[in-house]
């Protein structure tokens, strides 16, 4: 079991986030967002860390990051493709990406690669309905409109260590590509 | 005084309530899971929905507004409202499924939400029976689901704790046992976890509900999610009967019902006292089932050539005289364990016999109790055997005293076990009266059996200084339901026949009460004690004794308890 300890800098990070609120409790969901950007999940004993920080009962912690699926309970891939199959998603595609990502990568939603690079799951609605079907990289990055090929691109330049740009989305783009 | 109309019917409240506890406090009835009324309100069952309007005011006129009927003009709220978190307001108007279709429809459709997801398990399920969600279906849910697609899938069969049981897919989430364990019992052990319909309550990763109160969240679980580990299909609960009684484990002495089935104990649960425990007891108390039933002294045992060898009761009285006739210092203890009748009777039969008064050693256990329901004092009646007179002394007084008797008379109390005298002290010279067997009985040359809290009546004074009663749920070798009319007797007790296939006398134990014992022995000597029944006993005591004037069972009863000290401490609920 690996122990996690916060650095001095995130303590005091922590520190100046619970500050900004009347009470510790309102503190947890932006401290959990930053033990996840430290150690790339909150798994049982990253929550306990939390917990244990802000002096808070565990199970409170425990039932706020079990209530978002943005939390990630396990140690999950590097990159996180969310891939929506959702109702609009799934009518513009949504599965056909999502399969041609499984094929692509050697695995299957949920799994994450043996190299621990990539982890794919299928979410529901991201609220991008009017740019389907559509994926989010690690909660950060949508990547609208796919094709295989596009999907493809963005495994290669994620590969490559870079990231996808966030795309401009608008009406006029929008109306270029129906 | 101000008024509220439910169902057309006019009622007057004048402290501040929620429609719903107004609702439930006259006896009427309105279905609701969530609610608690020593808990927070979430209002998330939905179930208690009501309609609700108030009059209109006119303000110019300071009067209310009058249609043309000469009634008053009702403005009604445009949705459901829930009770439980609705304040009564002057002149408030409420209608509940009684009068309104509205309602009875409201309560049909959460219902048939609620059940989406809950397993129709009822049969095997240990809550049906005593199940809110089972009875307010049948009385006013749905007949059948429109749901037809596959129930959501929960871990089932969790061990929560040491004590408590989890069923996942049983659960509504009605949260009660999270905010028991925040706001009552203050552990913060229990939370909800996941979301939408995958969610129930949970410990976080790696923590045990070791909570010292976790079984109070069985009793208020309005569905089969949470059950105790040691009751789990033991019994359904209509085959057993409930007594009021108190918990004999701790110095508190917090208000139960003992459940029975066949002259066994199977189950403690609180019995709402406000004056005592709230609704609730910890679970110390429960556990205390077992020694009820097992392991008890059953005949009176003699030793003889350093066996314990069972014997008449005839040979046990015989016995018990000669030798206290012999005897010429006794060490007479009485015990804070025993009943205020039990520890009085004891104290008079060696006054009478000229042989000694009775001293006593609390049970106390420093820093063992939690200022909530655990007391450090161990034993229910310390401060009955003070109030009767008994001397309080302490281990090493009581082992000199020990050392220059020739005689050791033991009223029920463990007192090797618990580290007061060693086993060497006792040897070859002592008499016990006991109801389990335990390091003290081991040590004696004679062992009385007698009747426990679930046997006999008996008033114990808490530490507090509250005077409360046993009421017998367990018959003995020597007493019976139909004849002893201080006996509880449920619904099987009462129709049932002694030929029933669930009838046996393998669990009645062969004991009586210490102070029949020594009425009997006072007898034989020519002492002069002459009891019929505890009633007498306790007569005795409030006729004789300052601090029990005026006690009586009747009171005891109808008032909850009686305090007899001044200074009385309470719990809030």
């Amino acid at each position: 079991m690996a122990t996690y300890v916060f650095t001095a800098e995130q303590l005091a990070q922590i520190e100046a986030i619970k500050s900004r609120y009347p009470s510790v409790q309102s503190a947890t969901m932006p401290v959990l967002w930053l033990a996840q950007d430290a150690f790339g999940h909150v798994d049982a004993d990253v929550q306990q860390l939390v917990a244990d920080t802000l002096g808070l009962p565990a199970s409170h912690v425990h039932g706020v990051a079990t209530f978002y699926t943005q939390y990630y309970k396990e140690k999950k891939g590097k990159h996180v493709l969310d891939v929506c199959t959702c109702l609009s998603c799934h009518i513009s595609g949504g599965y056909d990406m999502l399969h041609h990502l499984e094929n692509r990568l050697g695995i299957k939603a949920g799994e994450t690669t043996p190299d621990g690079l990539f982890t794919i799951q299928s979410v529901e609605c991201l609220g991008a309905c009017g740019y389907a079907p559509m994926m989010q990289i690690t909660n950060d990055v949508f990547v609208n409109e796919l094709t295989p090929e596009k999907l493809d691109q963005v495994i290669d330049t994620l590969k490559k260590g870079g990231s996808p740009d966030f795309e401009p989305i608008g009406l006029v783009n929008n109306r270029e590509t129906a | 005084m101000a008024e509220i109309f439910i169902d057309n019917k006019r009622f007057e409240y004048d402290q501040p309530t929620k429609v719903l506890q107004f609702i439930l406090d006259q006896g009427l009835d309105l279905p609701h899971f969530c609610y608690h009324p020593a808990l927070s309100i979430p209002a998330n069952c939905r179930q208690c929905y009501v309609e609700a309007g108030l009059p209109v005011f006119d303000r110019e006129k300071n009067a209310y507004e009058l249609d043309a009927n000469g009634d008053r003009v009702i403005r009604w709220f445009p949705k459901l409202q829930t009770a439980c978190s609705l304040d009564a307001t002057d002149g408030m108007v409420i209608k509940t499924h009684v009068t309104s279709e509205l309602v009875r429809r409201g309560q049909k459709d959460v219902l048939e939400f609620i059940l989406i997801n809950h397993p129709l398990d009822c049969p095997i399920c240990d809550q049906a029976g005593e199940c809110p969600l089972q009875e307010q279906t049948y009385k006013y849910g749905p007949e059948g689901s429109r749901f037809e697609h596959k129930k959501v899938h929960k871990p089932k069969r969790i061990q929560l704790g040491p004590r408590v049981v989890l069923d996942a897919e049983r659960c509504i989430n009605c949260t009660r046992c999270v905010r028991f364990t925040q706001e009552i019992s203050k552990t913060h052990q229990l939370t909800i976890v996941q979301r939408g319909d995958n969610n129930y309550p949970m410990t976080a990763p790696g923590h045990v509900f070791d909570d010292p109160y976790s079984m109070n969240t069985v009793d208020i679980c309005p569905v089969g999610a949470l059950t105790a580990s040691d009751f789990r299909f033991k019994a359904r609960v209509w085959e057993m009967a409930s007594t009021p009684s108190i918990d004999l484990t701790n110095g508190k002495g917090c208000s139960v019902d003992l459940w029975t089935r066949d002259n066994l104990v199977l189950r403690i649960t609180p019995r709402f006292n406000p004056a005592v425990n709230g609704h609730w007891m910890p679970d110390s108390g429960r556990a205390a089932f077992a020694t009820l039933n097992h392991d008890r002294v059953d005949k009176p045992l003699v030793r003889l050539d350093g066996e314990a060898i069972p014997t008449s009761w005839n040979n046990a009285l015989l016995t018990f005289t000669e030798r206290v006739t012999a005897a010429n210092r006794i060490a007479v203890v009485g015990s804070p364990h025993a009943s205020t009748e039990d520890n009085y009777v004891f104290k008079r039969f060696f006054e009478a016999a000229g042989k000694g008064a009775a001293v006593f050693v609390p049970h106390v256990i420093p820093g063992s109790g939690d200022g909530f329901l655990l007391s450090d004092d161990q034993a229910p009646n310390a401060t009955g055997a003070r109030l009767l007179g008994l001397a309080e002394t302490q281990a090493a007084a009581l082992a000199a005293e020990v050392t220059a008797a020739d005689l050791v008379v033991v009223l029920n109390d463990d007192l090797v076990g618990r580290g007061v005298l060693r086993a060497e002290d006792l040897a070859g010279k002592t008499i016990t009266f006991a109801s389990n067997h335990n390091a003290t009985t081991a040590a004696a040359d004679l062992v009385v059996p007698v009747t426990n809290g679930a046997e006999h009546v008996g008033t114990y004074v808490n530490v507090d200084g509250r005077a409360q009663r046993t009421i017998p749920a367990k018959e003995t070798s020597r007493t019976d339901r139909r004849l002893n009319l201080e006996m509880s007797s449920g619904r099987l007790d009462t129709f049932g026949t002694r030929f029933d296939n669930w009838v046996s006398d393998l669990n009645r134990i062969d004991c009586v009460p210490a102070w029949e014992f020594l009425t009997e022995a006072s007898q034989e000597l020519g002492t002069g004690l002459y009891y019929e029944s505890a009633r007498d006993v306790l007569a005795e005591i409030a006729a004789r004794i300052d601090a029990f004037a005026g006690i009586s069972y009747e009171r005891m009863d109808d008032e909850r308890g009686i305090a007899l000290l001044a200074t009385n401490e309470t719990v809030s609920a």
